[in-house]
């Protein structure tokens, strides 16, 4: 297993680095799937996790100027490696006046993920600074846990608000309630709702637009004003608004009624899906 | 009756505040001590392993004046406040620099108390008055010039470097070797260090404004301790001189420039499972205790009647004897560290503290050994053999010079 990245250019280290502060805010832990195409964050949906499921794709080619890697096999030729993002982050924030990153899978105390930066100085000689982000390799055997996740047989998918006004109206709902409904339409149409015995709160969104998924996606049959909704531990959303740090080009939410909420947002060379299991 | 007053104005006030919050790293108690060279502020911490002194000459200030008609000489007073009571006044640096056009404190001794007072903006003034509880001054000692190592780097250069490790990282290794210098962090041994994330950088000798390799060592200490002096040193722009020896000898930091001065003085790890072969095992001593505990070097405080340590002859050397070991008696300890440059003569002196094979394998803090020159010292006689570590800074400095000029002793 092999694996060994270069990244040259300061736009394309800014922008990784805020990808993966973003993960970090999302989730502690979480998985890097490494194939010749892309890099994935991974959170697969587990109860532990409160259900909560995350995947982000991003293309390598568009952040590194280098990308070698050999998988397990030729046949499974992907690494999976279970890491805690923030060190990566943290890792990436102190090396953005780098000449060059280097990221590597290495064998130190433990498996690690080594970034080396390059540093430019006064001097002639260039400080190399290096951190090693301890990795746990996830073997073959676990997998199909990391899978990218089947969309959701939804039944409204809308487009969001921006994030920033949601975030707003979510941290104030966060104070009065444990739990907030989502619900949206097919007029666009997005409701926020928090309900508790003293008092009940509902922050209300319009023209808002509905992503054209085609006519197979959606059931044709259901009313354009018929919402469907779905309860979420409102700490879940928040985390998720809390950690996006630049406006996507595309922020869509799909609703299962009763079911998940699937939030997706788009930017130019990264997407990611984030599922929030509803609760009763 | 002996009173302090001075006034500070603009800018120095909030230099001042800046100094003390890089105090405020180190202890909770803050002594202030006013003297004829200048106002000295000093923390320490409550192991005794982090010292700093902050030294505000009176050209720092707009008006500085000892004592009330007192002569010069004549006793000062030496307070200690509550770092917690000081520490909010100058929080807000901003706000204070914003605000405040001239601030003045004041010690008087009658009402043991402190005033700080600020003359802000639109004619407010706050005023302060703050308890204090008179107390020895307690100094750290430190021969420098005896320091194999020796680096001085733009205080920028060690910013970027530590800027490079969590805020949370407690301790850092600075390694010297001929060609390089490096940093990395420090994790204790079994401490879930299989999931540490580790940060290692090194530079070289070009960086530096000197560089200085006397014996190859490394050096782990607080790095916590050191971020708020950096911090001042920096927003001065000021050079910062690193002064170390082997592997478990505190370290100093210090900068200096027309108006202040500043030390941090550390104590380093004493990790038995990286000494160098150069350094000699010596035979376990059972009647002291285990020599990780080892003090680094024990400081002179000063009386509280200001005498000074110029009677004492001039004669710094650096103990490592571990605190209940016996005192090498000075003539021993100047053969032991005349020749600075040879690093096997350095590793003799820690022949005085029990070997490696008497600590755990896990690694302790050395203290610096402060110890109260009491009344008791005409007693025994003691403290006439306890040799002076270190000069005024004046004095200092100029050893330093001499040093550089001829670095063979």
């Amino acid at each position: 297993m092999k694996f060994r990245g270069k990244i040259v250019d300061v736009a394309c280290l800014n922008h990784f680095t805020r990808v993966v502060t973003t993960i970090s805010k999302l989730t502690k832990t979480c998985v890097l799937r490494l194939t010749p195409d892309n890099l994935f964050f991974v959170l697969s949906g587990k109860v532990a996790n409160g259900g909560v499921g995350m995947w982000c794709e991003l293309s390598q080619a568009n952040f590194f100027d280098e990308y070698q890697m050999e998988g397990v096999s030729p046949e499974d030729n992907e690494i999976l490696l279970e890491v805690t993002p923030e060190n990566l982050s943290r890792a990436l924030k102190t090396v953005q006046n780098a000449k060059a990153v280097k990221v590597k899978l290495t064998k130190k105390h433990c498996p690690c993920l080594t970034i080396a930066a390059e540093l430019p100085t006064l001097s002639s000689v260039s400080r190399v600074v290096t951190h090693d982000v301890p990795v746990d390799i996830v073997p073959r055997r676990l997998w199909h846990e990391f899978k990218e996740p089947i969309m959701p047989d939804f039944d409204v998918s809308v487009y969001l608000p921006p994030l920033k006004t949601m975030k707003s109206v979510v941290d104030r709902m966060k104070n009065l309630s444990n739990f907030l409904v989502i619900e949206a339409n097919l007029n666009g149409q997005m409701n926020l709702k928090i309900e508790t015995d003293l008092v009940s709160v509902t922050t209300h969104f319009k023209d808002l637009g509905n992503p054209p998924w085609g006519d197979d996606a959606a059931s044709p049959s259901r009313e354009s004003e018929a919402m469907a909704e779905a309860r979420v531990d409102v700490r879940r959303l928040q985390q998720f608004l809390v950690g996006q740090q630049v406006n996507p080009s595309r922020a869509m939410c799909n609703i299962v009624h009763q079911g998940v909420v699937h939030l997706i947002l788009l930017h130019e060379d990264v997407s990611l899906q984030y599922f929030i299991p509803a609760v009763a | 009756m002996a009173t302090m007053s001075c006034v500070l104005e603009g800018n120095r006030v909030k230099a001042f505040g800046k100094a003390i919050h890089a105090l405020s790293r180190i202890g909770e108690e803050l002594w202030l001590d006013p003297m004829v060279k200048g106002l000295a502020l000093r923390s320490v911490n409550s192991a005794h392993s982090a010292y700093t002194c902050f030294l505000f000459s009176p050209m720092f200030f707009q008006h500085y004046s000892l004592g009330s008609g007192s002569e010069q000489g004549s006793a000062t007073i030496k307070c200690k406040l509550l770092m917690k009571s000081v520490l909010p006044l100058f929080r807000g640096l901003n706000s204070i620099e914003r605000n405040v056009e001239r601030s003045q404190i004041s010690i008087s001794t009658p009402s043991d108390r402190v005033t700080i007072q600020f003359f802000c903006r639109h004619g407010i003034t706050k005023t302060h008055n703050l308890h204090f509880q008179e107390s020895e001054a307690l100094q750290a000692e430190f021969a420098s010039h005896l320091c194999p190592n020796v680096l001085k780097a733009p205080a920028r250069l060690l910013g970027d470097m530590v800027m490079h490790f969590p805020v949370f990282q407690e301790e850092i290794t600075l390694s010297m070797m001929p060609l390089s210098v490096s940093f990395r962090n420090y994790c204790e041994a079994g401490n879930d260090h299989m999931k540490m994330m580790y940060t290692e950088m090194s530079l070289h000798p070009d960086e530096f404004d000197y560089f200085q390799v006397g014996v190859d060592s490394d050096i782990t200490f607080c790095l916590k301790e050191l971020r708020g002096f950096l911090s001042f040193a920096e927003s001065h722009s000021l050079p910062v001189s690193v002064h170390f020896g082997a592997t478990g000898n505190p370290v100093r930091f210090y900068i200096k420039d027309m108006v202040l001065e500043a030390t941090v003085v550390l104590a380093t790890l004493m990790d038995s499972e990286k000494r160098g072969p150069s350094q000699p095992i010596g035979p376990p001593n059972p009647t002291s205790p285990r020599c990780a505990d080892a003090a680094a070097l024990p400081a002179v405080s000063y009386e509280a009647d200001g005498s000074k340590p110029q009677d004492i002859p001039a004669v710094t050397e650096l103990i490592t004897s571990s605190q209940g070991s016996p005192i090498i008696n000075p003539p021993a300890l100047m053969q032991l560290l005349s020749p600075v440059d040879d690093p096997d003569r350095l590793g003799v002196s820690d022949e005085a503290c029990p070997s490696a094979t008497t600590t755990p394998a896990s690694t302790m803090i050395c203290s610096l050994l402060f110890r109260a020159l009491s009344s008791e010292q005409d007693d025994d006689g003691c403290a006439a053999r306890l040799p002076v570590l270190a000069c005024h800074s004046d004095a200092e400095e100029d050893m330093e010079e001499d040093y550089r000029r001829s670095p063979s002793l």
